[in-house]
């Protein structure tokens, strides 16, 4: 594909600060162009801030709120995400969620949701009784009143939506710059420098989607639209032999107690419970709490008691980018050409190519020529569901190459085959959590008891070879 | 797919299963495979370099590989077949097993099989332990596989959460590895293992065991820079750069599971008769998978005394 600037040329036509799902998403969106575009992140990973923590829902968008930015991206990156799945082996499952009523009010409220959902566009809600219910959920807890049924709402694996944006972004030639940070942000009348730990870099327009750190970005500009509050999630995930305890995702039903927690089957065939909701000043707070932790035992024992017995394998802390607003904030500054894209909440995931879309129009409106429109280079990523064949099972992958048969996590079933062929990948994890997240080495029940040298002498080793 | 048939099927070449095969063969049997998911057999012992093994069953003290070693070469001498990176990934009949390895998938049937999975540590997840997540949090299976089998780079100052025999072991394989311990939690009243391999330990490697003490968070950012903790006169941090979580034993029941064979709700294992034989006839549970946990000459004694039991 033609370029205007060669790599090595440090001006780019678009420059992207934050790797997260939106700026990867942005990024891939961007290089199907005639365009040079360089995405720019602090961490040493893509999706290595809030985005590896989300809740892994693909998400109808239903009780979002009617007429917003928020609803109409999450309504249309639906579609556009799960086509995507397909395409690229993002795994996900269909089980679609029930919105639980523990209390007479949020019981009252399924109706009102189910309004909501309507006006958001989504129609295939409906109102399950109590009966029906625990058929449905054998093992949810006494005291469940009835439930909403959206059978939209799917689960995704987030980790590899993030990283196959990325990956096929730099297929199609975009500059991937991790472990920079972006320290000062100089203007010209033409041209954007980005001041950073690893030197300059000069672009044309620039996207601001710096998650938790996007107000800190749009004061260099002088903007003072919105503050990010960090709001911390903490998740737990139960053992692989819980799966069958659970079939749809337990949305809670928000109510004057807050909203609660939720109850979720992963693609990965573990069950989620969380997260907790709790704004923090401290943008690096990612440590789970003692309180926290306990809250979620105590919301999961009553949702389903039988899911605390289960072995807990990970828990994950997020921070949320919370703002001031309840809508995502979007917004073109045309005399800068510069966009701004914060307030993304857990729906960002779902919505993640639509605001790429979004985003791309709006640099058109500040004068960005887009060039000649080429397909992006096909790309595959390792498929990492349990609801299809994992490589171990897979014998004629086998036969081809028998390290696929050697399993090295025992727990998540990871085989040598599919470690060495992650840290040879046009984006290689540079520590044990990111190939975690690659792979689903070390995330099991034994947390490492069984392949931790392993896995980390291999990572040491980066030829793969131990 | 291949098919294949033994007449004596054992999950897990740890002392126990190697055990247990030695004696199926010599009482008679003809065909008798072990499996092992990892690329050794020997299992848990590999990974112990310090001495102490062997006392009960061989009758003499040797260290963990050594005493791994002398198992498979005595159940290789008895004509027992081990298959290592061979994975049981469930049942495959009520007498049968699926198999993957690099040879591809298998499913393999037989007259008897043993489960002999072991045991794990509960890591600091499993124990809902807040904090940060930074480097340097093992637990003792996983550290002493850094320690003796990859020679890594582990830490300075080590705290080490638990006070059971094997936390001791912790303490030496730290010391291999030139890490201090500067603290070894209980919230009991006093550690759990032998007096006179605490007071050994002590002397030679000047730990402090702390009683009462239990771990609230773990603290640092990249790297583990302490332990908060609550004492008996309150809250305090502990300085360190490494954590190891010791004992909480859980038996590896996976399989177990898988099979719907019944399950002690109390110790997570196989409910068995006296026989050792599970809920299903046919199946059995020995070694660790049953009540960890047993030193590794404990569960070789077992799976030889399993054959005269049985057959």
């Amino acid at each position: 594909m033609a370029k205007r600037v060669a790599p090595h040329v440090r001006t780019f036509d678009v420059a992207i600060i934050g790797a997260g799902v939106v700026g990867a998403a942005i990024a891939r969106e961007l290089a199907r162009f005639d365009l040079s575009i360089l995405l720019i992140d602090a961490k040493s990973d893509v999706g290595a801030g809030t985005s590896k923590a989300n809740t892994a829902i693909l998400h109808t968008g239903f009780d979002t709120v009617p007429g917003s930015l928020e609803s109409r991206l999450v309504s249309r990156g639906y579609f556009l995400l799960r086509e995507y799945a397909r395409e690229v082996g993002i795994s996900y499952e269909t089980c679609g969620a029930l919105l639980v009523a523990w209390s007479a009010e949020e019981f009252a409220n399924l109706s009102k949701i189910q309004e909501k959902a309507i006006a958001n566009g989504y129609l295939e809600s409906y109102l399950v009784d109590v009966a029906d219910l625990y058929e449905k959920e054998p093992h949810l807890g006494p005291g469940a009143l009835g439930a909403l049924a959206v059978p939209g709402e799917w689960i995704i694996d987030p980790w590899s939506t993030t990283l196959a944006y990325a990956t096929q972004a730099k297929a199609a030639g975009a500059i991937l710059q991790l472990s920079t940070r972006v320290e000062r942000i100089a203007q010209s009348s033409h041209l954007h420098t980005l001041h950073t730990s690893q030197g300059e870099f000069e672009a044309r327009y620039l996207v601001n989607a710096a998650g938790l750190y996007s107000d800190v970005i749009d004061r260099e500009f002088g903007f003072e639209d919105f503050v990010v509050t960090p709001r911390r999630g903490e998740l737990m995930v139960f053992d692989k032999l819980s799966r069958s305890l659970v079939s749809h995702i337990l949305l809670p039903v928000p109510s004057s107690m807050g909203k609660g927690v939720l109850v979720s089957p992963t693609v990965f065939g573990n069950v989620m419970l969380g997260p907790t909701a709790e704004n923090l000043s401290d943008k690096s707070a990612t440590e789970s709490s003692i309180t926290g932790l306990a809250f979620l035992q105590e919301k999961g024992r009553k949702i389903m008691p039988a899911l605390l017995d289960e072995e807990i394998t990970a828990i994950y802390v997020g921070l949320r980018a919370a703002t001031e607003h309840s809508d995502f904030q979007i917004s073109l500054h045309a005399p800068q050409r510069y966009v701004t894209v914060g307030g993304i909440r857990s729906t960002g995931l779902t919505a993640s190519m639509a605001i790429a879309e979004h985003v791309r129009d709006l640099l058109t409106q500040a004068g960005l020529d887009l060039g000649v429109h080429d397909s992006l280079p096909a790309i595959h990523i390792p498929r990492l569901g349990e609801a299809t064949l994992r490589p171990y099972q897979n014998e004629p992958l086998i036969a081809a190459n028998p390290s696929y048969g050697e399993i090295i996590c025992h727990c998540e079933r990871v085989t040598r085959g599919e470690v060495v062929a992650t840290l040879a990948s046009p984006i290689p994890p540079q520590d044990q959590a990111g190939l975690g997240r690659r792979t689903r080495a070390t995330l099991g029940r034994c947390q490492g008891f069984y392949c931790h040298a392993e896995v980390r002498a291999l990572l040491e080793s980066k030829s793969g070879v131990s | 797919m291949k098919k294949s048939e033994v007449d004596v099927l054992i999950v897990g070449a740890g002392p126990a299963g190697l055990a247990a095969a030695i004696a199926a063969k010599q009482s008679g049997f003809a065909r008798v495979r072990v499996l092992d998911r990892e690329r050794e057999a020997g299992g848990v012992p590999r990974h112990s370099s310090h001495t102490g093994y062997g006392l009960r069953d061989l009758h003499r003290v040797m260290s963990g590989p050594k005493y791994a070693a002398r198992y498979i070469s005595k159940a290789l001498e008895a004509g027992v077949e081990i298959s290592t990176s061979t994975t049981a990934l469930d049942w495959a009949g009520d007498l049968a097993l699926a198999l993957t390895s690099p040879l591809g998938l298998e499913e393999v049937s037989a007259s008897q099989i043993l489960l002999a999975t072991g045991a794990r540590e509960r890591g600091r997840n499993a124990r809902a332990i807040a904090g940060t997540r930074p480097v340097g949090i093992y637990t003792t299976g996983a550290l002493q596989q850094s320690v003796y089998q990859r020679h890594q780079e582990i830490g300075k100052r080590a705290v080490i959460i638990g006070a059971e025999h094997v936390s001791f072991s912790a303490v030496m394989t730290l010391a291999h590895a030139g890490v201090q311990t500067v603290a070894m939690l209980t919230p009991e009243a006093r550690h759990q293992s032998y007096f006179p391999l605490h007071w050994g330990t002590a002397l030679r490697y000047r730990y402090a065991l702390r009683t009462r003490t239990e771990l609230l968070e773990i603290l640092g950012r990249d790297r583990v820079s302490g332990v908060r903790v609550a004492t008996p006169r309150g809250e305090e941090v502990i300085e360190c750069d490494t954590v190891v979580f010791s004992a909480d034993w859980i038996p590896d029941n996976e399989l177990a599971r898988r099979g719907s064979l019944q399950i002690s709700e109390s110790t997570k294992s196989p409910i068995v008769n006296h026989l050792h034989e599970t809920s299903r006839s046919g199946v059995f549970a020995l070694g660790n998978l049953l009540m960890p946990i047993k030193s590794a000459d404990q569960c070789a004694l077992e799976g030889s005394s399993l054959l005269s039991k049985n057959w």
